[in-house]
């Protein structure tokens, strides 16, 4: 586990930083220090600016406004000096399919100015921490999802970085490739390697960051411990179903219990002020307004629901 | 400023620069293997043009006698130049198509976030249509020669000519490139490719301009492909004259510099937009 001790020179730090596309803000003032050899989640749906942020922090794109640091260099002066220290595994996984694994390790190699000396070893050390050594000389093309982001992966650790980016690393893979590469980004970091996740995934933020930041139209609107936003939160949630006809009169109820929540279409949800004793008088209540319950299920607080207090949405289609 | 110090700038500056020929060199080498390995996109490049020469000197093999055409042993020896011309705007396209399709994947992106030289990227791909013209140059000297087309200018002519046709390659991939740059889009690059093939309809490729009239002959004037060729066929009718290896390499030359330019300041204008 890791502590963080606050420093001067934070790994990544952004103020202010501003991104437009013609009239679209797509990032809007964010705020971001990230300590070393944390794990810092940045988590939102799709479109709420997180690759932007992400191409802004490793040099893909000039900030509108603001500044950001990365690695103690300004990314808009130092932007080399950046890309020296920083390893970065974009979304899709861009990989040349017609190069083998071992091609594209050596030729990343040769970006970064690796000896010819230490080449050989160090694609050869990858490939075998990322579980590729049989794939080595087959060409990229004949890959599985799973094998690329892995390759990806080794290709982002060519120089040694003291920072990682991962920008939606898992976004298509199925859940053994996913959790085989999670235990793979707990190895790294438990290596000293400071990692920034950007993720669409609840339960991924939940499992690996130790401090995550919630971004939402261009603005991060939560941030702190997953286990202090989920406290923060307080009440559990209490979601029903109830037939379409009777929906309004079951609002009434549960108004009377707590304050509405934003759920999924075609359900109800309240964050219970009394927890979950009081859950048998509530279905007695919409029983007594001749609600006829469907569906009940109560959760504790979940980063979906400090994403729907935050936004007054829930991220589509995920839960923690 | 110190001794020390300025000689370890000096030092610093010569790493840096060996450093950057390393990575257009490795860059290269991808964009020859990516050629390589795609036999069915670059099949055509290599036998189409044959295929044409074929087809054009039996349909055309009569026209050798109208006036104003050159001495020529046959037709074939004289659509030589333009087979080598024709080929090399094929297999350019390909290149620049690669270069559309990395912007496309984003592979363009993972060499942005090496701490690369961004000329690098964009010679290292454009040294593999360089290579891949040298390559299909020979390649159609080898085939075609034995057919009743001999190059007067002997061996050292056939060279200039294969050095040429690399940098006609090198020129042509360079235009394209600016398009792959500019649009980012394969579709795009591919697109753009049948008014390379319009160019050289109107040009002298296929016909002498001593043998035009009218409008054609005026497009034909204009157009640098008539250039290019007649250069190349300098040396094929002419012989080894310091004029013909003169107009075979120099034509080629200016317009690949002019083309390269063209294009680094494309990417440039790509990357400050970012």
């Amino acid at each position: 586990m890791n502590t963080f001790a606050s420093s001067s020179s934070d790994p990544i730090v952004a103020q202010n930083l501003v991104r437009y596309f013609g009239d679209v803000k797509a990032v809007d003032g964010i705020n971001i220090t990230v300590k070393t050899g944390e794990i810092f989640g940045f988590l939102g749906p799709n479109g709420a600016g997180k690759s932007t942020a992400v191409r802004m922090l490793t040099t893909l794109l000039r900030p509108t406004s603001g500044t950001a640091t990365v690695a103690g260099f300004d990314v808009a002066k130092h932007p080399d000096e950046v890309r020296r220290r920083i390893g970065v595994a974009l979304q899709d996984a861009a990989i040349d399919p017609l190069m083998t694994g071992t091609e594209l390790l050596r030729l990343q190699a040769v970006l970064y100015g690796i000896p010819q000396a230490q080449m050989k070893n160090r694609a050869s050390e990858l490939l075998e921490r990322v579980g590729l050594t049989a794939a080595a000389d087959r060409r990229v093309g004949t890959y599985s999802g799973g094998m690329r982001r892995r390759l990806d992966l080794a290709l982002a650790l060519i120089h040694q970085p003291t920072v990682l980016f991962l920008d939606e690393p898992t976004t298509g893979l199925d859940p053994m490739s996913r959790m085989s590469l999670w235990e793979e980004v707990r190895r790294l970091n438990n290596e000293g390697t400071t990692v920034m996740l950007t993720t669409q995934y609840l339960e991924e933020a939940d499992q690996l960051a130790d401090r995550i930041a919630i971004i939402d139209a261009g603005k991060i609107v939560r941030e702190g411990k997953p286990q202090d936003l989920k406290a923060g939160v307080g009440f559990p949630t209490l979601l029903i179903t109830v037939p379409s006809d009777q929906t309004e009169r079951a609002k009434a109820v549960l108004a009377t219990f707590g304050d509405m929540r934003p759920t999924a279409e075609g359900s109800l949800g309240v964050g219970l002020r009394g927890g979950a004793n009081v859950v048998t008088d509530v279905v007695r209540k919409l029983d007594e307004a001749s609600v006829r319950v469907q569906h009940l299920e109560i959760n504790e607080p979940s980063l979906d629901d400090v994403f729907a207090e935050a936004t007054g949405h829930r991220l589509e289609g995920a839960k923690a | 400023m110190t001794v020390a110090t300025a000689a370890l700038a000096i030092e610093t500056t010569a790493r840096s620069r060996q450093l950057s020929i390393r990575q257009t060199i490795a860059m290269a080498k991808r964009s020859t293997y990516e050629i390589a390995r795609q036999p069915a996109l670059i099949a055509p490049s290599m036998f189409f043009p044959i295929f044409f020469a074929v087809l054009s000197s039996s349909s055309f093999s009569r026209t050798t006698s109208i006036p104003g055409f050159p001495k020529v042993e046959s037709f074939m020896q004289f659509t030589l130049a333009s087979t080598i011309v024709q080929g090399v705007l094929f297999g350019s396209v390909t290149g620049a198509a690669a270069l559309a399709t990395d912007i496309e994947i984003g592979f363009f992106d993972r060499l942005l976030l090496a701490p690369t030289t961004r000329t690098g990227i964009l010679l290292g791909r454009l040294a593999g249509s360089a290579l891949f013209g040298f390559f299909q140059s020979a390649f159609f000297l080898a085939v075609l020669v034995p057919f009743h087309a001999p190059i007067t200018a002997g061996i050292p002519g056939a060279l200039v000519m294969v050095l040429s046709g690399g940098i006609v390659s090198l020129a042509i991939g360079a235009i394209m490139s600016s398009v792959a740059i500019r649009t980012g889009s394969a579709e795009a690059v591919q697109g753009a490719f049948p008014l390379l093939f319009v160019l050289l309809f109107f040009s002298s490729a296929f016909f002498p301009r001593e043998t035009m009239s009218g409008a054609y002959k005026r497009i034909a004037d204009i157009n640098p492909i008539s250039y290019l060729v007649e250069g190349l066929r300098a040396l094929v009718l002419e012989g080894f004259t310091f004029s013909a290896v003169v107009r075979s390499l120099l034509v080629p030359t200016l317009i690949c510099l002019a083309a390269i330019l063209f294009a680094l300041k494309e990417l440039r204008r790509k990357l400050a937009a970012l």
